[in-house]
């Protein structure tokens, strides 16, 4: 029963959803502080391309994921001089990282000769768990066919929940996002925290995208994130900045990433250009559903600071 | 010992407005020939193909002016919404509906029309088209509040793969059935925009004209006047008493208007049928790049069109002399960072200073008026 059409779609909306829950896992965390990088695109092509150069090259995933999570810092970086200490409009400052993240890892992937646009395989990386677990009816594909990477980011998951709910840092950085004049004027370095939270939301982007070229999809290509980083900005706002959701809604994602995958198994005849529409229909739905209820968005709304630059002389 | 000080400004003259994005510019190009040195290329010889490639002689200009049409018309579309602080980021979705049904109506209606009505209805049909693609995201943006730059960037994804199913994944009205390798039916010549000078159209003329349009309406008309306030304070204009929802409807309508006349005019003249591999080619995407390099100026943006159509269509070029095109990428993205990073120079002052005071300390003390960033 463990090749039936619904435990490999399970199973495979996991992998799938995974670099999505990093990226998105990274943002709620930026954002929490007040800061909106929708730059994730940019930033998990930056982290793809690093990553799958790392890994093509050494062989190692460690190696691999950890470049490409600093490469998706480094970008973030950038963001957050803009938009932290320039304060120049976040949207835009946001934007310029999606087009300066898309060129930059068009240019690092087409360099060189072969270039990692004719290097063909990414990493096989290994599942976590023995064969015999993975044997399991239904839980063992689904709960322990996968590799290690899909568990760390189980465990971010809840680390991130952990960290921004019962911890002093994690309230700071909510505090700063909520109020920064009150968390400034508590003594709170407002600055430093939103850099530390944006430097993290690249983290999860960059290690996301450096998961994706590397197993995922195993091949590098010119804007291979194909919309995945707005998809986990999107997650954000859908999840109500909060990391469980996220995790649900990232699987869901994938899921429907891999709808084309699934229906073949089921032999159903969908042409493959509606079912690539498909995730984005759904991200665009729920998008106008959660704000067309009131009720839900007085209850999880926003961080109260999002994408307002912080000024101690213009307050 | 000196520091650095910065002061907000309320108004630089026309120095800070052309000067800064001019010398963003230059910052983004010195940094872009660091790169490409480092990466073992001649930043010199790169440079002076490309510019021999897009600006130096007719031919060359020609080429950019045809490449500088459509996104002089995706910038405003950009800049006008921008302009509100409403991020219409689906310009790339919506060039694609005023493709799909401007070469409906010329494959559609009958071919011996006569060429005015033909192409009003043409041009008119790709605009609508446009506006409508704007309007799917407007109203929830009007009437709900969800968030316009999501909801238009999905709007893109989901408007390329239905221009790929037109002629990749089925046999619809739009493929020509007697090609082998998959492509839209060619439309009639009454649908064909008139040539001005090799591939050059009479396009860049439309594009010109609603720039300046455009230009007087936003500096001249109260609605124009209206767009800023609301941009500037949602809260002020709506105790003004204006319309802000109706506000939106009517500046994304607009601005989807000006997409899909793009994608209806690259049709027209260029493509002369539904290509989705010559349309998806981040036209609308690169048009956010004209409107802020321009600061949304309707004027502004068509210089800066041209400009950015003068790296792309030299990308070719660099691949004769062995640097990938790729490059263009690169340096639009720079552009872009720098540019977006010089807006901080243009709201604020920021001077070299001695203290003023008798001591001679130099150090910052917290809550003093100037912020030093650097000291």
């Amino acid at each position: 029963m463990n090749d039936t059409v619904l435990v490999l779609s399970i199973a495979s909306a996991i992998v799938a959803g995974t670099p999505i829950l990093l990226a998105a896992l990274g943002e709620i965390i930026t954002e929490r502080s007040g800061v909106m990088n929708l730059g994730v695109e940019g930033m998990m092509l930056v982290g793809g391309v690093v990553g799958f150069w790392a890994g093509v090259n050494t062989g190692s995933l460690t190696l691999a994921l950890f470049l490409g999570g600093m490469a998706g810092v480094a970008l973030a970086l950038v963001h957050a001089v803009l938009a932290v200490s320039l304060r120049v409009d976040q949207t835009v400052s946001g934007l310029s990282l999606v087009i300066v993240g898309g060129g930059l890892s068009a240019f690092l992937g087409s360099s060189g000769d072969p270039s990692l646009l004719q290097s063909p395989n990414g990493l096989d990386v290994n599942p976590l768990f023995p064969q015999s677990l993975r044997d399991l009816p239904a839980v063992g594909p689904i709960v322990f066919g996968h590799d290690i990477v899909v568990y760390l980011a189980m465990l971010a998951t809840v680390g991130a929940a952990y960290f921004l709910y019962r911890t002093p840092s994690g309230l700071s950085l909510r505090a700063v996002g909520e109020d920064p004049a009150a968390a400034d004027a508590a003594g709170l370095n407002v600055v430093r925290i939103r850099y530390l939270a944006t430097a993290v939301g690249g983290l999860g982007a960059g290690v996301g995208g450096a998961y994706l070229t590397l197993a995922v999809l195993g091949t590098w290509q010119n804007g291979v994130t194909a919309g995945l980083g707005w998809i986990a900005v999107a997650l954000v706002i859908l999840a109500g900045w909060r990391p469980g959701l996220a995790l649900l809604g990232a699987y869901v994602f994938g899921g429907l990433r891999g709808l084309s995958f699934t229906l073949q198994l089921a032999e159903v005849d969908v042409p493959s250009d509606f079912l690539a529409m498909i995730p984005f229909v759904a991200a665009f739905i729920v998008v106008v559903a959660v704000s067309a209820n009131p009720k839900r968005a007085r209850r999880v709304a926003a961080p109260a600071a999002l994408a307002q630059p912080y000024s101690r002389e213009a307050r | 010992m000196s520091r650095i000080s910065v002061e907000p400004r309320a108004h630089g003259g026309a120095h800070v407005h052309l000067g800064v994005p001019v010398a963003s510019l230059a910052v983004a190009l010195l940094v872009g020939a660091v790169i490409l040195a480092v990466a073992g290329n001649s930043a010199f010889e790169a440079y002076r193909t490309m510019f021999d490639a897009s600006l130096n002689g007719w031919t060359a200009f020609s080429r950019t002016l045809t490449l500088a049409t459509p996104l002089i018309l995706t910038g405003l579309a950009a800049a006008v919404a921008f302009r509100m602080k409403i991020y219409n980021i689906g310009g790339e979705g919506q060039l694609y509906l005023g493709a799909i049904v401007s070469s409906w109506l010329a494959l559609a209606l009958p071919a011996d029309l006569p060429k005015p009505l033909m192409l009003l209805v043409f041009l008119v049909g790709g605009a609508l088209a446009g506006a409508f693609w704007a309007s799917l995201a407007a109203i929830p943006r009007a009437y709900l509040n969800a968030d316009e730059i999501i909801t238009t960037l999905m709007l893109n994804f989901i408007a390329l793969s239905l221009m790929n199913y037109l002629i990749f994944g089925s046999m619809t009205f739009w493929r020509d059935p007697s090609r082998q390798v998959p492509g839209g039916k060619k439309i009639p010549e009454s649908a064909q925009l008139p040539a001005l000078s090799g591939r050059l159209h009479a396009g860049i003329i439309i594009a010109i004209v609603c720039a300046v349009v455009l230009w007087w309406v936003l500096r001249q008309t109260s609605w124009g006047f209206q767009l800023r306030t609301i941009g500037d304070s949602p809260a002020a204009a709506r105790y003004a008493g204006m319309s802000v929802s109706l506000k939106v409807l009517s500046v994304l309508a607009i601005s989807g208007a000006l997409a899909g006349l793009a994608g209806a005019i690259e049709v027209s003249g260029v493509t002369k049928g539904l290509e989705p591999r010559s349309l998806a080619t981040d036209i609308g995407f690169t048009g956010i790049i004209v409107a802020v390099i321009a600061r949304t100026n309707p004027l502004g943006v068509v210089p800066v069109a041209v400009f950015l159509a003068a790296i792309a269509t030299s990308g070719t070029a660099l691949q004769g002399i062995g640097i990938q095109v790729e490059v263009v990428f690169l340096l639009q993205g720079l552009i872009f960072l720098s540019v977006t990073a010089g807006e901080f120079f243009v709201t604020n002052r920021v001077s070299l200073s001695r203290p003023a005071s008798t001591s001679a300390s130099g150090t910052s003390t917290p809550g003093s008026d100037t912020a030093p960033v650097v000291s």
